[in-house]
């Protein structure tokens, strides 16, 4: 019994010496990263007049109303481009997630091909994507929308494949026995199954590439974030900030409908 | 009508599940496989419409071997050969009706299986099944909304949708509460005895296959240790098949 107390104590006092060395060695990352950086901690204490800045400057006044018209546009602009790389990519991550599905694939190298790929897309950040795509098709809309696209298809890929795995062998082999062929199985079986999960992948990547695109627009000088970084650079601090707070409304109400349309499916 | 040969499988290379089965099944009759649980049964089922590879053996449906068909042979001869599942293994969103009509896809192109383009002759047999097996006014109803001994009556009908010689059943009403479990057992057998369909059924309730089986195949370790009429399944016999390491009785292997 007493042995059994001194074990449990054991193991406790081993756990609090972890936690107290990863507070010790998270801590000494931050000084050692600060000092390299010349970064000043005391900084952070003037946080209230960095706000006080920005609610002077940035609030939207009389004068930034005239942009309304351009940022509307260039917001649309922006949602265009994200809906669009989404929905493409969708498609074709549909059709490589099913040959790649282990459960559905004609040969097991496929399998392996697709899944490599699609972790390389995914894991090469959106940033980068438009970066690299600048500099064959420089500053437009068919940049963002390739960097965007590119990105979505290696995440829909692998979240399509999964998709498909949980759903299992035993349907499909349900529908083989009929003596249904590979298709016949697929937008018989497979698809009728995993539509409603596909849906709102597919939702949540537009919500997730409204959000990035604004981001991308800002290298690719096109849409909304480049507005905004014309606004800034040329001071009209009124007028980017309305940039911002439309930006927001957008994704808000995007994220709602998104919402809606997924508790309208299930 | 479906004759099985010396069928040996072993899914690892090294165990084997099944070493040499081999038991025939006639038209118009119940035969149930009764055996202890991963004896092997589910494998012998799955072997005969070939969903499972098997290393070695003769299956002979109709007098050509499964085993040796290319697949779109394959594919004809599955058309035949009706299967039903534990877990009804039906398209879920999708309706009744549908499901049963997923019957005839061995039949049809390609392209009109995969947009729905049913014959008006296909849409009226499979309301015909549904009606037989008591299920007309749920054609239209979701299949994630029936009971599940409904779902397994849709099993059936889809299996019939394929105007099948044989129809095997892989535990079928394991899920199922006693009432269900009737009506499903009554609808097979009235199979075997009306449209003189060969009825294959794996089972685990003793009571069931000496009420239903018209022929009793006992499976013990990947080897068949009873094959006999019903009647001869004693209480001795039934100790002997769901023993531990039980042993083939040459004498009643291969008498059919
Ligand atoms: N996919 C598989 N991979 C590897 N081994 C398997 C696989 N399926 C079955 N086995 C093995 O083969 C043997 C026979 O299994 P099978 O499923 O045919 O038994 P069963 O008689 O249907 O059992 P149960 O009554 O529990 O359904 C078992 O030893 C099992 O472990
Ligand atoms: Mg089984």
């Amino acid at each position: 019994m007493n042995s059994n107390v001194e074990e449990m104590n054991d193991f406790f006092t081993k756990k609090r010496f972890k936690l107290t060395l990863l507070i010790v060695i998270l801590g000494a990352a931050y000084i050692g990263a600060s000092m390299g950086l010349g970064f000043q901690s005391h900084s952070l204490l003037n946080i209230q007049d960095g706000i006080a800045w920005l609610i002077q400057n940035f609030i939207p006044n009389e004068a930034s109303k005239g942009y309304w018209h351009e940022i509307v546009q260039q917001l649309l602009r922006t949602f265009l481009v994200a809906v669009a790389a989404t929905s493409c990519a969708a498609v074709i991550s549909l059709f490589l997630a099913v040959i790649g599905a282990k459960t559905l694939t004609p040969a097991i190298t496929i399998s392996w091909v697709i899944r490599g790929f699609s972790s390389l897309l995914r894991n090469i950040p959106i940033v980068a994507w438009a970066m690299i795509l600048l500099f064959s098709f420089k500053q437009n809309d068919l940049t963002g929308f390739l960097a965007l696209f590119f990105m979505t298809l290696g995440f829909l890929t692998r979240a399509f494949m999964e998709t498909i795995e949980d759903f299992g062998t035993e349907k499909i082999q349900a529908l083989q026995a009929t003596g249904a062929t590979y298709l016949q199985v697929i937008f018989q079986g497979l698809l009728p199954e995993i539509a409603v999960a596909l849906m709102s992948w597919i939702l949540y990547m537009i919500e997730n590439n409204v959000r990035d695109a604004t981001l991308v627009g800002l290298l690719t000088g096109t849409g909304v974030g480049f507005i905004f970084n014309l606004y800034f650079k040329s001071l009209r601090y009124g007028a980017a900030g309305l940039v911002v707070l439309s930006v927001i409304i957008l994704v808000v109400t995007v994220e709602l409908i998104s919402n809606l349309i997924g508790r309208l499916l299930s | 009508m479906l004759t099985v040969n010396h069928l040996a499988k072993s899914y690892d290379g090294e165990k084997k599940s099944l070493t040499d089965v081999s038991f025939s099944v006639h038209p118009g009759e119940v035969t149930v496989i009764i055996g202890p649980s991963g004896a092997g049964k589910t494998t012998i089922l799955r072997s005969i419409n070939q969903l499972i590879r098997d290393d070695d053996g003769e299956i002979l449906f109709d007098d050509t071997d499964m085993r040796q068909l290319n697949r779109s042979q394959l594919r004809r001869a599955r058309c035949r050969i009706g299967m039903i599942f534990q877990n009804y293994n039906l398209i879920e969103p999708l309706t009744a009706i549908e499901n049963v009509l997923h019957g005839c896809l061995g039949t049809k192109s390609n392209l009109a299986g995969i947009f729905s383009l049913y014959s008006n002759r296909e849409k009226e047999t499979a309301l015909k099944l549904l009606e037989k097996v008591g299920l007309k006014d749920f054609a239209y109803q979701q299949c994630r909304n029936l009971s599940g001994g409904q779902k397994q009556r849709v099993g059936i009908a889809r299996a019939l949708m394929q105007h099948p010689k044989i129809i095997l059943c892989d535990e079928p009403i394991a899920s199922l509460d006693p009432k269900s479990t009737i009506t499903v057992m009554d609808i097979l057998r009235d199979l075997a005895i009306n449209d003189g369909i060969s009825v294959l059924i794996n089972l685990h309730q003793v009571d069931i296959a000496r009420e239903y089986a018209d022929h009793v195949i006992g499976i013990n370790n990947g080897q068949v240790v009873f094959d006999d009429r019903t009647q001869a399944l004693s209480d001795a016999a039934i100790t002997g098949i769901y023993q531990k390491g039980a042993v083939p009785e040459r004498s009643l292997v291969h008498e059919f």
